[in-house]
């Protein structure tokens, strides 16, 4: 699922694991979710969601909006 | 990084092989030296098999206790790959078996196998996580 944490990430100077850290998960799964080769959970959505003071559609795509955009 | 649960696992997993091996050792030992018979030698044969239940218990216990719910899903994948290898293997025998190309098999292998396959595929995954990079 595409999403936005590597933009919002970069605009805090965070690493991903900073990242990684603040959310208490590996770097290996932010990454993961950053490269979109892997689709969070929705508790861990809200966690990156919350973190960021943004709703979840502001972090990631929704997948069905995307389909029909493109 | 590994993660807490990771550790307990390694731990867990690593006193559950020592005494696989302590075991395995006094047994066969014990058998080579006395040659018990009947319901002693019975129990003597089972007592290796207990602490490789052991191990399967810590590998379950591993996944429900990690935390990290991208690395449970690999192991998960992983695991469920060493079960597709074994079963697959276990097929292909049973065939061969059936037509006498193969004689017996010594199902003891079974765990080892999936072993085998759970570790390569991890193998794979840690490979292609870090070709697909990422800052630290």
């Amino acid at each position: 699922m595409k999403n936005r944490l590597r933009v919002l990430r970069a605009e805090r100077e965070w690493s991903q694991q900073d990242l990684a850290d603040r959310l208490e998960v590996s770097r290996q799964s932010v990454n993961a979710i950053e490269k979109g080769r892997y689709d969070p959970s929705l508790p861990l959505a809200f966690k990156i969601a919350d973190l960021f003071e943004l709703t979840i559609e502001q972090v990631f795509v929704n997948p069905a909006i995307e389909g029909k955009e493109s | 990084m590994r993660t807490a649960a990771a550790k307990r696992y390694t731990v867990r997993l690593a006193v559950t092989m020592i005494a696989y091996i302590g075991i395995l050792f006094t047994v066969l030992s014990y058998i080579r030296g006395y040659d018990p018979q009947g319901s002693l030698r019975v129990l003597l044969s089972l007592l290796p098999a207990l602490p490789v239940i052991g191990a399967i218990a810590v590998m379950g216990i591993y996944l429900i206790e990690e935390t990290d719910e991208f690395i449970r899903a690999r192991v998960a994948m992983s695991m469920l790959i060493g079960t597709g290898l074994v079963l697959s293997v276990a097929t292909v025998l049973g065939f061969l078996q059936i037509t006498d190309v193969v004689g017996q098999v010594e199902v003891f292998w079974a765990f080892p196998l999936w072993a085998i396959g759970w570790g390569l595929t991890q193998c794979v995954l840690n490979f292609r996580d870090s070709r697909a990079g990422g800052e630290a």
